[in-house]
């Protein structure tokens, strides 16, 4: 039963509408040949998909009953997976489109919500499409904009043919402010080599080992208070562990709706092993990942992603998480 | 089509096994329904084969993908699939399209005094005999589950926020209500006596609502979604899937005698192992239960007499996703998610 047990990668395509989402998936249909793929379209979506297996969604949100008003899964996305988990033939991936205006948040969420789900599929990436003409504009006008660049793992900047070299840098700092983590790769259609955007496994704890931020050396100037950020800190002391998870605990819970993504790697004072997280608003994945690495100094870093992030007095909380 | 043989020691096997057919398909088998003293399976290569007396026929090709649903009506077979499709299959093999609904799936079938029923994301559509325009029942959001009760007069409709409940008028006219609580409704039925509505959730619970003041209540406890129900009796018991604590296999059975669960304690009839109860299906007109595990398993448990429990197969490794029995009571099929069948009569000798 070791086929069964094996964990199918599903990848979510983000981005506005015409930024080239339809362009991109009908490229990573025609170039993976030998591959079985599903792809879970929403009705608004540009038609013309090349493939076998298309199922339409709804692109439906509900909130669970656990209290927390953040905690919104898709609905539909349970149902199909859990269907598509029942083939014979196994799938060597799925693509899930959304539609331009749909916040990422309740997608990633399906995955640490529902058992089955993430007994039988696991999230690969989030892969957002942007305009460079565009984006600018968009991100002004439009919050699922931004949410869908603060959820990228990948930011597709598409039509840069389209814009002239400083337009683009603006674009591209705009990005790295709000996410530091996410890989941008420009392209004109999209033209992008399938490993970049495919089995990338970046919702794995492993990764978050791997991938160094990009922050912007420059000042948070931003226009509204509402924009999205992302703050980090690093310590070399090592924190103290309870100190840490009362506060971080408390934090998510009251402040989860407004943060969106987290990333660490902390040193707890007297753990030989490092231990590593991440976390969609309020839940979140954490395991010690290993000893530190020889010859290495030990130190945490942790960084936010999210909306209002100086309200919360983040740096003052965890100053307070270090061990005396 | 001949059975292929099992390779496990025979040491190992349960006596039902030993005088039983095993089928060792290797196509997941995704649900069983009784037709006479035939068994129908839907598998997920969108086959149909038909089980009676320990053989299996050639399999019908009746979907692309997935058979995801599956009912009755009479002596057919009714159909649901991934490629939009509803499908009625005689027992020969005779494929009927009722419906067809592209890319969209067929998530619900079953039929009711000659009407045939099936659900496709948020709309339930109804075929009356004779009529080749079916009937419309639109909902808000995409839907869960379907069920009559056993007049056929009200069809319950379970989806996001509660249920739908359709009441047929005395001039046939359909006036629907709405049970709200909020959330991800699944798996809907009534009571055997209509005086009860229950759903499966999202959420590790079982809400309930009886149905005389709509009062609303939740069997709660579960450390997991419940993933199958089944009443048990006339007025009995709710069998449902589920574990105790971290990793009991039990099936968990709630009493709807007198004034129903409120407040009173289930009977948890507990298996061997550390698994999950997967599949519950009632022994036809016994207070009785077969409780089907995460590893393969088969038990048969008297609810008020758990001592009476035995074992009917042994463990496969693969979920049970499937039990049916034949009309006649004489026959059981086990199917699971691993493509393992076993097709076995269940009394010593031919009950007289």
């Amino acid at each position: 039963m070791e086929e069964a047990n094996k964990q199918v990668p599903v990848t979510v395509l983000t981005g506005f509408l015409g930024a080239g989402k339809t362009t991109l998936l009908n490229r990573i249909l025609t170039e993976q040949h030998g591959k079985k793929y599903a792809v879970i379209v929403n009705e608004f979506g540009e038609q013309g998909i090349d493939n076998d297996l298309v199922v339409d969604a709804d692109e439906e949100v509900f909130e669970m009953n656990n209290g927390c008003i953040c905690c919104t899964v898709r609905g539909d996305l349970i149902r199909i997976l859990s269907g598509l988990m029942k083939r014979a033939d196994k799938l060597d991936a799925i693509i899930v489109e959304t539609t331009g205006l749909a916040d990422p948040a309740p997608v990633a969420q399906t995955f640490f919500v529902d058992q089955d789900v993430a007994d039988r599929t696991k999230l690969d990436a989030i892969v957002t499409v942007a305009d460079a003409v565009h984006l600018n504009s968009q991100l002004t006008d439009h919050h699922e904009a931004e949410e869908q660049i603060a959820f990228a793992d990948v930011v597709l900047l598409n039509k840069i043919d389209l814009v002239d070299e400083s337009g683009l840098e603006v674009v591209k700092e705009r990005i790295k402010k709000i996410n530091p983590f996410a890989k941008i790769i420009n392209t004109t259609k999209c033209g992008v080599p399938l490993k970049e955007i495919l089995n990338l496994d970046a919702f794995s704890l492993k990764r978050v080992l791997d991938v160094e931020p990009d922050f912007l050396t420059s000042d948070h100037d931003h226009e509204h208070d509402d924009d999205v950020t992302s703050l980090s800190f690093v310590s070399n002391t090592p924190l103290n562990m309870e100190k840490f998870q009362e506060w971080f605990g408390n934090l998510l819970q009251t402040k989860g709706q407004d943060i969106l993504r987290t990333k660490g790697i902390l040193d707890f004072k007297d753990q030989s092993d490092r231990y590593v997280f991440q976390g969609v608003h309020m839940l979140m994945d954490a395991s010690p990942m290993g000893k530190w690495p020889e010859g290495k100094g030990r130190s945490s870093r942790l960084v936010f992603i999210g909306r209002n992030l100086e309200s919360m007095n983040l740096k003052e909380g965890f100053e307070n998480c270090k061990s005396a | 089509m001949i059975a292929d043989t099992n390779e496990f020691p025979e040491l190992d096997k349960t006596k039902f096994e030993q005088r039983g057919t095993e089928f060792k398909l290797g196509i997941p088998v995704i649900n069983a329904v009784s037709i006479g003293n035939s068994i129908a399976v839907g598998f997920g290569d969108g086959t149909v084969r038909i089980f009676t007396s320990g053989q299996c026929s050639e399999p019908i090709k009746a979907h692309k993908g997935i058979v995801l649903c599956m009912s009755k009506d009479g002596d057919h077979i009714l159909t649901g699939g991934d490629d939009g499709r509803f499908l009625k299959i005689s027992l020969d093999g005779e494929i009927n399209e009722i419906g067809n609904f592209g890319t969209r799936w067929v998530d619900n079938v079953t039929a009711n005094n000659g009407n045939l029923v099936c659900s496709s994301g948020k709309i339930v559509y109804l075929w009356s005999p004779n009529k080749k325009e079916p009937k419309l029942f639109e909902h808000n959001s995409t839907i869960g589950g379907i069920a009559f009760d056993a007049k056929g007069r009200r069809l319950a409709v379970s989806r996001y926020d509660g249920v739908t409940l359709w009441k047929k008028d005395y001039t046939n006219k359909w006036e629907s209500s709405n049970l709200i609580f909020k959330g991800s409704h699944n798996k809907v039925s009534f009571s055997p006596d209509g005086k009860y509505l229950v759903t499966t959730m999202q959420e590790n619970l079982i809400r309930c609502w009886r149905l005389k003041d709509n009062v609303d209540f939740a069997m709660s406890g579960y450390n997991t979604k419940v993933k199958s129900f089944a009443f048990v009796g006339e007025t009995s018991y709710l069998a449902t899937s589920g574990a105790l604590g971290m990793g009991i296999a039990a099936a968990i059975c709630w009493p709807f005698d007198g004034d129903g669960p409120m407040g009173r304690k289930p009977t948890c009839l507990q298996y061997s192992g550390n698994n999950q109860v997967t599949f519950v299906e009632p022994f036809p007109s016994e207070k009785a239960v077969f409780a089907g595990l995460s590893d393969g398993s088969v038990y048969l448990s008297e609810i008020e007499k758990s001592s009476n429990t035995i074992i009917i197969r042994s463990f496969t490794e693969s979920e049970v996703t499937s039990i049916a029995v034949t009309e006649d009571c004489s026959s059981i099929l086990i199917g699971d998610m691993g493509g393992n069948i076993l097709w076995t009569s269940i009394w010593d000798e031919k009950k007289s």
